[in-house]
């Protein structure tokens, strides 16, 4: 190796702490980076390798309205019509012992073209390649009249049965007995974890869906557009053919705008990890500037100089990002679990249960983190080669320098500002445009903070110097002069605390906002529904006639698909005469209730008209049972219950245009005097034995969304969390770095007479005056952020609509973060400065 | 004096620096000539332009208006990277302070130099061990600077300047941090390798017993050489 890099490499060694934290600074950005990136692919695989494995050699799936399609058209199809190569399915969540899984109906005779894992299914409890049923007796098994059905290995194994035992199945509300036939077969049983197999007539009957299928599978040999066209002209009004991995990537794709949140979360990470970077190196570069001197002095050109001081920074980097890729794989098996839930609470049910490791992924983190480093690292080797070498002996020249950029710096901050505020305004509806937007603002906000700590700390040293004397104003006063040092720490301890303002003051908004949604939607007092399903019909009757009830209202909430998406359809009975508990965002109150009740017309959830820019007076189409169908929009409402958006129509509208009577839920208005507690053991003793009813006052219902709501933001809480910890270290590596830079003024300052306490607290002093100021600057750029995320992100992202509330306590915690980062980073280099040998820090200087 | 024997010819040398709004004038005019294979004394008072002189003459400064010619190469007319090179090549330095590079050895400090100048590795070996036995420390070249004397670290430093037998050696205050009895000696190694190669040498000192060693005692004052 030159004896240049030997030289290089022995700073290095000499340093082990500094090292060890700039490793550690980029290791998690590169970590939480990496980790994202793992946890949303494996979300993302593991759901389109089940419905891959589900849909099994279908190529394409007839689907029908919110009630589903009707039986006949497959005999239609397959007789009349002579299309062989159809199954139908019919497919609905059951709960066995309290796990929810997926009851999937088959028709035996015409399941073996599409799923192996059903035709091969085995009487073996271990493998599927062993004593495999024939085709005959699977379907004797099945057409046996007896309720049996199969599970995976896996799942019986956690239920505890074995073949020929019975288990208790919930569907819609009721309770079945039902025998273990087999296991399923094939190799994919991971997947199919989740899984039951049952006839398909008893599904229909366990599901509530007599007479109806949920869909039909098709298989179409590649490119026969013609039999495509065929079937698809076959098919009645309310159902359409579409092809199953677009369906499936279709569904996938809903959950796309969280996945990019997150991974500008952990952007979030890597970009303090730069400035952390960029701290290292400066410091590397400042604190060898004599060294540089003589190495210029000797012959050392510029370019070898840049050269040297990046290629500290490649290793620096390189060590990091493949030691962030090795705990971002750690980090990713347990975030995946974080996303899962998330993404099963509000887009579609996934069940990961590894984490794959992609090579791109992997690449993504080593290309981040290196590329990262050396973009950080640029500036100071620039800086470093672009030294005079009699110049570069100076530390005052470099201070004084430092002084003069900064008010460029600033002006290039606001004019960073100013492309942001542009960005923002001309991007329309781009959530990709708004990030970038909003990355430019917080570099914006970063190059006016040291103009800010500058003048801070001129104006509050003289305070500082009347209350703790020339060692308050050193203590104070040093900051300000110590910007090429000082500077970046600060700025990357304020963009971690800003980044933790804006997110909790935009989750507390939105928690406001759903709570107050909550609040105005839920106004009955008792709230009657069968999880997954609908209430039996005559029950619905015998409900509403119980004595002690008001009045009631009814609802029915189902997907309506579409190629490109799927939207919630929900239809209402309102009480008489009340507003159904809906706040009208756009739209004349007067006129929306007699539009919705008599004229037909819909109303739209807020995300529904952001994405498709509706307003009252429009109309939006939908596929009904007589084929598309305007409906005339009369409002805009106020809905967080999905973020694909949601039309809702009375329930007369709804029963004129679809084929589905069914009823999700009910909630009842009781008479005053009518405790909750009394009408809900009459409600039980009038469902006893009929259908097991969720009874759910509004409290429970409220405490339960909220529940749901937090758990949303778990992950985002520790992402951010990741930030603070990396902006921690850069400010521990910070004040390591100017204690060692100030070595000796701290032996002089001993020597003279200052005790080791005092030393002490002159640091101290100085790390809690850091973090006060990065505090102080967090609040803005954490303010502006949280504007930000809820006005352009959010809205961009999932359409909702937030009231903007700043609760006073989160900037305090805010402040308190910063002060205690600094203060807990300060206090080893407080140790050492205090407990340096006076002779030694100077003769080592 | 001979035209063949100049070494550095240094011609209307102007350098100023600006403290706030005030000029201040380090060297106004500087004429004069250095021949090869000279010691010259440079005497001064503090912030007379001595180090802003060798700065100069080495190329690791600029002037403001004039020129400098070493070994026939005007360096004020070359690019910075032309003088980088130049200064690797023919010039060698001596600081106060020693300036050695705290993370190398003693020997790597001397082979950094070679290295630089692109010297075989075998001839570098051979030329380290005869510098290190030159400078009597045959047996530190494995010690870092910071284990060794102030004595020792001088004379590394001068071992370092003179390893790529540079035309010229310029040596700022060389004993300024050593007693008399280590300065002596330190001074002696100097001489001796100096004139070995048949180099120019520069010292910049206050020391009057230093000065008097040199072939020539140039005073600087009011930026004006005075001999």
């Amino acid at each position: 190796m030159p004896v240049l890099y030997r030289a290089s490499l022995g700073y290095l060694r000499r340093h082990p702490w500094q090292l060890f934290l700039a490793i550690l600074g980029i290791c998690i950005g590169v970590a939480v980076m990496v980790a994202v990136d793992l946890a949303n692919a494996s979300a993302r695989k593991a759901f389109i390798s089940t419905m891959d494995i589900l849909n099994g050699d279908a190529s394409h799936q007839i689907i029908g309205g919110p009630g589903g399609i009707d039986e006949s058209l497959y005999v239609d199809l397959r007789v009349r019509h002579g299309v062989r190569d159809i199954a139908p399915v019919v497919s609905g969540s059951i709960r066995i012992n309290g796990t929810t899984m997926q009851l999937l109906g088959v028709d035996m005779f015409a399941e073996r073209e599409f799923r192996s894992f059903v035709t091969l299914a085995s009487d073996s409890e271990t493998s599927s390649n062993t004593a495999i049923w024939s085709a005959e007796s699977l379907v004797r098994g099945f057409l046996s009249g007896e309720p049996n059905v199969l599970l995976s290995s896996k799942a019986a194994s956690e239920f505890g049965v074995r073949r020929g035992d019975n288990l208790d199945l919930i569907a819609n509300g009721k309770k079945y007995s039902v025998k273990l036939m087999g296991m399923l077969g094939g190799d994919d049983r991971q997947q199919l974890s989740n899984l039951v197999i049952a006839d398909i007539s008893l599904a229909q009957d366990w599901l509530g869906l007599q007479g109806k299928l949920t869909r039909i599978d098709v298989k179409i040999v590649e490119g026969d557009e013609e039999t495509a066209t065929r079937i698809a002209s076959l098919l009645p009004s309310g159902a359409e053919l579409l092809s199953a991995a677009g369906r499936t990537q279709t569904t996938a794709a809903m959950s796309d705008a969280f996945m990019t949140n997150l991974n500008a979360m952990s952007l979030l990470a890597l970009l303090v990890g730069v400035f952390l970077i960029y701290n290292s190196v400066a410091f590397a570069v400042l604190q060898r500037r004599g060294l540089i001197g003589v190495l210029r002095a000797l012959g050392v050109t510029r370019s070898e100089t840049f050269r040297l001081i990046l290629g500290e920074a490649a290793f620096i980097g390189l060590a990091g990002a493949a030691a962030g890729v090795v705990a971002g794989i750690w980090l990713g098996e347990r975030l995946v679990g974080l996303v899962a839930q998330t993404i099963s609470d509000h887009y579609f049910a996934v069940q990961v249960t590894d984490v794959a490791i992609g090579p791109l992924s992997i690449l993504k983190g080593v290309v981040a983190g290196l590329g990262a480093t050396l973009v950080a690292a640029a500036v100071p080797a620039l800086e470093a080669s672009s030294y005079q070498p009699r110049l570069a002996m100076t530390r005052s020249v470099i201070e004084q320098r430092t002084g003069t950029l900064l008010p460029t710096l600033c002006l290039g901050g606001l004019l960073l500002i100013a492309v942001s505020a542009g960005l923002l305004w001309a991007s329309g509806s781009s959530l990709v445009a708004g990030l970038v937007a909003l990355f430019l603002l917080i570099l914006g906000f970063a190059f006016c903070i040291p103009l800010f700590v500058k003048h801070a700390s001129s104006v509050l040293e003289p305070l500082a110097g009347r209350l703790g004397g020339t060692a308050g104003r050193l203590a104070i006063g040093g900051v300000g002069k110590t910007l090429s040092r000082t500077g970046v720490a600060i700025v990357a301890l304020s963009i971690a605390v800003s980044a933790t303002i804006g997110v909790s003051v935009m989750v507390d908004s939105f928690r406001d906002s759903v709570n107050d949604w909550l609040n105005t939607t839920l106004q009955a007092d008792i709230y009657v529904g069968v999880p997954r399903g609908s209430v039996d019909p005559a029950l619905v009757a015998d409900v509403v006639a119980v004595s002690g009830i008001e009045a009631y209202s009814t609802s029915r909430r189902n997907w309506l698909e579409t190629a490109t998406g799927r939207i919630r359809v929900i239809a209402l009975q309102k009480e008489p005469g009340s507003f159904a508990g809906t706040r009208i965002r756009e739209g004349k109150p007067a006129d929306v209730w007699n539009q919705f009740d008599n004229e037909g017309a819909v109303l739209v959830s807020d995300a529904y008209a952001f994405r498709l820019r509706l307003a009252p007076g429009d109309s939006v189409q939908l596929k009904t049972g007589q084929g598309m169908t305007r409906f005339s929009v009369a409002a805009v409402y106020q809905s967080y219950d999905s973020n694909d958006g949601a039309v809702m129509m009375s329930r007369a509208t709804y029963d004129s245009h679809f084929d589905d009577p069914g009823v999700d839920s009910l909630g009842l208005s009781l008479q005053p005097g009518i405790g909750a507690d009394v009408m809900i053991d009459r409600l039980r003793a009038i469902s006893e034995g009929r259908q097991v009813l969720v009874l759910s006052s509004n409290a429970s219902i409220r405490e339960l969304s909220l529940r749901i709501f937090d758990r949303t933001f778990v992950i985002t809480n520790v992402l951010y969390w990741l930030a603070v910890s990396v902006a921690a270290i850069g400010i521990l590596g910070a004040m390591l770095a100017l204690q060692l830079e100030r070595a000796k003024e701290f032996g002089v300052l001993r020597a003279i007479g200052m005790t080791p306490g005092q030393t002490g607290v002159l640091v101290s002093v100085q790390s809690g005056f850091i973090g006060l100021l990065s505090g102080l600057a967090s609040i803005p750029l954490g303010l502006v952020m949280a504007w930000v995320l809820i006005e352009v992100i959010n809205r961009r992202a999932f359409g909702w609509q937030i009231d903007f509330t700043v609760n006073p306590t989160a900037l305090l915690w805010a402040l308190a973060l910063a002060v205690g980062a600094a203060l807990i980073a300060g206090i080893y280099p407080a140790l050492n400065a205090a407990y340096a040998r006076p002779a030694l820090a100077m003769r080592d200087e | 004096m001979s035209e063949d024997n100049v070494q550095i010819r240094i011609s209307n040398l102007t350098r100023s620096f600006r403290e706030g709004d005030l000029r201040h004038d380090v060297l106004k005019n500087l004429t004069a000539d250095f021949r090869r294979g000279e010691t010259v004394a440079l005497r001064g008072r503090s912030g007379s332009g001595k180090s802003t002189l060798l700065n100069l003459i080495s190329g690791i400064d600029t002037p403001d208006m004039g020129e400098i010619e070493v070994a026939g190469m005007n360096i004020t007319r070359m690019s910075e990277r032309d003088r980088t090179l130049f200064r690797r090549k023919h010039i060698g330095f001596v600081y106060q302070a020693f300036n050695l590079v705290p993370t190398l050895t003693v020997s790597d400090n001397i082979r950094l130099v070679l290295e630089l100048n692109g010297t075989d590795d075998k001839v570098a070996e051979q030329r380290i061990e005869y510098l290190l036995d030159a400078v009597e420390l045959p047996d530190r070249g494995r010690s870092f600077p910071d284990v060794l004397s102030g004595g020792e670290q001088q004379r590394v430093a001068i071992a370092r300047s003179v390893a790529h037998d540079p035309a010229i050696l310029l040596a700022d205050e060389p004993t300024g941090n050593l007693d008399d009895k280590t300065a002596d000696r330190v001074l002696d190694l100097l001489d001796k390798l100096v004139r070995q190669m048949g180099g120019t040498m520069i010292i910049a000192t206050h020391s009057a017993a230093v000065a008097s060693r040199c072939d020539r005692v140039l005073e600087l004052h009011s930026g004006q050489l005075i001999s």
